[in-house]
């Protein structure tokens, strides 16, 4: 047995790398411009579950609810849209949200591009991993998890009240209002916008800014006329992100605003949990849809379309 | 970071106040987490590991846990080869309607969480997989999907198509090509990504909410039912696994990637 | 979410298969069929319920005992009951096996989704008979659920805040001296009829002219209310955020078991007596099913009813229930036709039309 000189034998792996390509040959070579698309298409497939998804939902906003069967009509009607539409509650909502969103973008900004400028300008390497990392945490912690340590800080008995009370001061309610949603809003979108807005500084040379301030410029100046307008489209993709994200927001009213602050995106959910009214809850997520595409419509069409599309892909 | 001392002062405490905001929530449940009362209060009632252990025995906790890490294998699972491919394909093949291709791969992003969600559960429960626990991890991906794409272009783009060119000039077959050159080379933002999948899903909250029951409830969900119920210590403890899994998710990305990666301009 | 109706062909290949593959699997565990007497125990019943003390005493007094007789778990699910509302009615309408085996509902909920067609009937279940005639649901062939007690929404209240005695009238709820110290249910149950009364109609005005009600909701409404679920109102009487409330007394009880100083009373406007019952939604396996009707028939027997409805502190559906020595002579307690003089009860009826749209109202008042 020993002495029989076993025969030469490719690798293991080179025998299942032919076959392998035996078997991509069979893809004909003229199909080859295909081969692209062959390619895109699992990515495609997936996100053609929300477009189904989509569907339904416009489909079902389309139907009144019975509620003699608890069932939607057969019948076509604008009946939900009218309602949504007409409702001084709706407004509100519509409303509230709107503007947590507007305020939340704009303070979400002032803390983050000076977070983001800091980071990518630090000298220390472990600076900028500090900062780095202070980022990532909450980033990967979560929103409920987030909103829960709101609530113990915030609450009744949480840690400022306790601090009040050990000052002889009374304590003040500080959730379930609006000014809670805000803040736990900027804090989840910190991490976004930072990490957003930092690749726009780190393409702004530092010589730049160092050419304005030789010319006379004083820091102030500089960011103003310098920094900032070079950094405008991480700015754009981050008031972008932050703003949409904000106006759909689901958890942190719903957790914080303790039942009386409801954005857009809770009420959709009791339309179709409290109110057992898929209609009316669709038609809500339908103009839910519109509001934001119609914000981000404006904005790129004001402030190009940053680094949003075509280069970064960045929530 | 060049200027003067006026300048360092105001960036800097703003740098700290947000330090403190993103920190202080982390640091108060990991506070809490250790107290040995039986409510969540300041300053804890004395210091013990007793949430832990009642955590450790909470057979619905471990269950929800399992599930959890479940979803997002399978999560990242789908995601790796669908996003790795969807990424090369848009930077190497000739593609038409690009744009509008790279639009439409955003939708994800584009469409509320709450649509997305409220659109799976419909079609989930109308082929009759609403209810099983496979299904929530593909939607995870599906919601996710843009920052697999995301972080493997970033690769993409990086690697010199002349590299792919000279194994083919060397005879490589088209395959093997890919295989040996195109592959390794993207494998930073293939890690990135299937890190970032898994982190996500394995935090996932409101598409989850909707496509879960009581029968496969997965742990943010069910953290977010105890909130509405009665808040008390284990909810902190169950918090911190949380805490001790993002902090392993960031050490991992920094070493396998680098952190300052998020940090390039291109 | 149930619009379509013409699934009709996927169901039945579903069906199909699940009847094929039953009788596969039939054929092969039949031999050990034959000794066994009951179904295959499941590992658990889900049972939706409501938090707090409401959680507690279905622990106490019927899962612990069901789970002792039979060594099956029990787990407790606080999905709100609205929301598991659409949710089995989905899973029906879809043939998918429902999120929860036991839904512990309200009376009105309850007919709700009887009237829909998802609850399983009952009406087999021994422990029915003798039961006192509350427990049968009203309009309803048979039992598609089971009715298992009766409680009142009391005007509970801090004693201290009242020197004078309790509360006489309803219209407390809006003066000023109370502003931000009252509190509601978050969709106005258990009010909105008496708030009729309150806001000065009659008995005949519901539910034809509900208008008195909403123009009451508008006061109240700037006399900032909270609102909120069973166990915020325990909550908000054991941390002194509230002086009065509309809410059930078992909430009011949980409070002053743990030594907050808080009574009830009904004023003169009266207050409403309602129901709460239990069923099991169609599509669970049967040997699931089966179980879970027998978690009902459990919670029908004398000393699962006596342990859970008196850790409640509410009157049974079994009959010669002494009531907690708390309890005797009270209004939260109502046993004799007189008792029930000043309390309203509105026929199932008129609940299972109007109760959504009331909801409805009641949130557009107070979210707007």
């Amino acid at each position: 047995m020993s002495s029989d000189k076993p025969a030469f034998k490719y690798p293991l792996s080179w025998r299942i790398l032919d076959h392998a390509e035996n078997v991509a040959a069979l893809w004909p070579r003229r199909w080859s411009p295909l081969t692209g698309y062959l390619l895109l298409l699992p990515a495609l497939l997936l996100v053609f579950v929300l477009v189904i998804g989509l569907v339904y939902i416009f489909d079902y906003s389309l139907h009144e609810l019975d509620l003699a069967t608890y069932r939607l009509k057969d019948a076509f009607s604008l009946v939900n849209y009218h309602v949504a539409l007409k409702s001084a509650t709706y407004r509100t909502v519509v409303l509230r949200s709107l503007g947590a969103s507007f305020i939340v973008t704009a303070i979400t900004t002032v803390l983050a591009f000076p977070y983001a400028y800091v980071m990518v300008r630090a000298r220390s390497s472990g600076t900028r991993k500090f900062l780095l990392i202070s980022l990532f945490l909450p980033f990967f912690i979560g929103q409920v998890v987030r909103a829960y340590g709101w609530l113990i800080i915030l609450g009744k008995e949480g840690l400022l009240n306790t601090l009040l009370a050990s000052l002889g001061l009374p304590p003040i309610k500080l959730i379930y209002n609006y000014p809670a949603v805000v803040l736990g809003l900027v804090q989840y979108m910190l991490p976004f916008a930072v990490l957003l807005i930092a690749p726009a500084i780190t393409a702004i040379g530092e010589e730049i800014e160092l050419a304005s301030e030789s010319l006379g410029a004083n820091w102030v100046k500089t960011f103003r006329h310098v920094v900032i307008p070079l950094a405008k489209p991480g700015l754009v993709g981050s008031a972008v992100v932050v703003f949409t994200l904000t106006l759909t927001d689901f958890a942190m009213p719903e957790i914080l605003g303790g039942g009386t602050t409801d954005f857009i995106a809770n009420s959709i959910y009791d339309g179709f949990f409290q109110l057992s009214n898929p209609g009316l809850g669709s038609a809500l997520s339908m103009i839910l849809v519109t509001l934001g595409s119609v914000f981000v419509t404006v904005l790129f069409s004001l402030a190009g379309t940053g680094t949003l599309v075509s280069r970064e892909n960045v929530r | 970071m060049t200027g003067s001392r006026s300048k360092t002062a105001v960036l800097w405490s703003v740098v700290w106040f947000n330090l403190i905001t993103l920190s202080l929530p982390t640091i108060i449940i990991l506070g809490a987490s250790f107290t040995s009362g039986n409510i969540v209060q300041f300053p804890p009632d004395g210091f013990s590991l007793k949430w832990y252990g009642k955590l450790w025995l909470l057979e619905d906790f471990k269950a929800a846990f399992l599930r959890t890490v479940y979803v997002s294998v399978i999560c990242t699972l789908i995601s790796i080869p669908s996003g790795t491919l969807a990424a090369i394909a848009l930077a190497r093949y000739r593609i038409r309607f690009r744009t509008a291709l790279q639009v439409y791969l955003l939708l994800p992003f584009t469409i509320p969480l709450v649509v997305s969600g409220l659109g799976m559960m419909i079609i989930f429960g109308e082929i009759r997989i609403l209810g099983q626990l496979w299904p929530v991890g593909v939607a995870l991906c599906v919601i996710n999907l843009p920052f697999m794409i995301w972080a493997v272009s970033a690769t993409v783009n990086a690697l010199d198509p002349d590299l792919e060119n000279a194994a083919a000039n060397c005879g490589a077959p088209p395959l093997q090509a890919f295989l040996t050159v195109t592959l390794p080379a993207v494998m930073p933002g293939v890690i990135t990504g299937a890190l970032l999948m898994f982190i996500l899903a394995f935090n996932e909250f409101l598409v989850s909410l909707f496509l879960t029951d009581a029968r496969i409830v997965t742990l943010p969900v069910s953290i977010y039912n105890s909130i509405r119920s009665v808040i008390t210590p284990d909810l902190a403890a169950v918090s911190v696994v949380y805490i001790v899994i993002a902090f392993v998710a960031v050490w991992l990305l920094d070493r396998l990637v680098g952190l300052e990666l998020f940090l390039r301009s291109k | 979410m149930t619009r379509k109706q013409n699934s009709g062909q996927k169901l039945s290949r579903r069906q199909f298969l699940t009847g094929s593959a039953a009788m596969v699997g039939g054929a092969l565990i039949a031999p050990g069929l034959v000794f066994a007497s009951t179904p295959k125990k499941p590992k658990e019943i889900i049972v939706r319920a409501w938090g707090g003390a409401w959680g507690e005493a279905l622990k106490a007094g019927v899962a612990d005992g069901f789970t002792a007789a039979t060594g099956i778990k029990v787990r407790l699910d606080f999905t709100e009951d609205n929301e598991i509302k659409p949710k089995i009615w989905a899973a029906v309408d879809q043939g998918r096996v429902p999120p929860i085996h036991v839904n512990w509902d309200t009376t009105t909920n309850a007919t709700i989704s009887a009237l829909r067609g998802v609850t399983v009937d009952l009406s087999d279940l021994s422990n029915l008979k003798g039961l006192l005639p509350l427990a049968k649901p009203i309009g309803l062939k048979g039992y598609p659920l089971v009715n298992t007690y009766a409680y009142v929404y009391v005007c509970a209240y801090r004693p201290e805040a009242f020197p004078d005695g309790p509360p006489k009238s309803w219209n407390v709820l809006i003066d000023p001296k109370f502003k931000g110290r009252i509190a509601l249910y978050d969709d106005g149950i258990g009010f909105t009829p008496v708030a009729v009364l309150v806001g000065g109609g009659t008995r005949k005005d519901i539910p034809n002219n509900m208008e008195p009600a909403w123009q009451f909701y508008r006061k109240l409404k700037k006399n900032k209310p909270l609102l909120g679920e069973d166990a915020d109102f325990t909550n908000w009487f054991q941390n002194g955020e509230i002086d009065v409330a509309c809410t059930i007394s078992v909430n009011a009880r949980a409070a002053k078991q743990k030594g907050i100083k808080v009574s009830w009373t009904v004023p003169k406007e009266g207050c409403k007596v309602d129901t709460d019952g239990l069923w099991v939604p169609k599509g669970l396996p049967p040997n699931e099913e089966y179980w879970a009707k027998q978690f009902v028939n459990h919670a029908l027997t004398k000393e699962a009813q006596q342990k859970w409805c008196s850790m409640l502190g509410l009157p049974p559906v079994y009959p010669g229930i002494k009531p907690p020595p708390d309890l005797v002579g009270d209004v939260a307690y109502p046993t004799r036709p007189e008792d029930f003089k000043n309390l309203l009860r509105i026929p199932s009826k008129v609940l299972v039309e109007n109760q959504p749209k009331w909801f409805a109202k009641f949130n557009e008042i107070f979210q707007g």
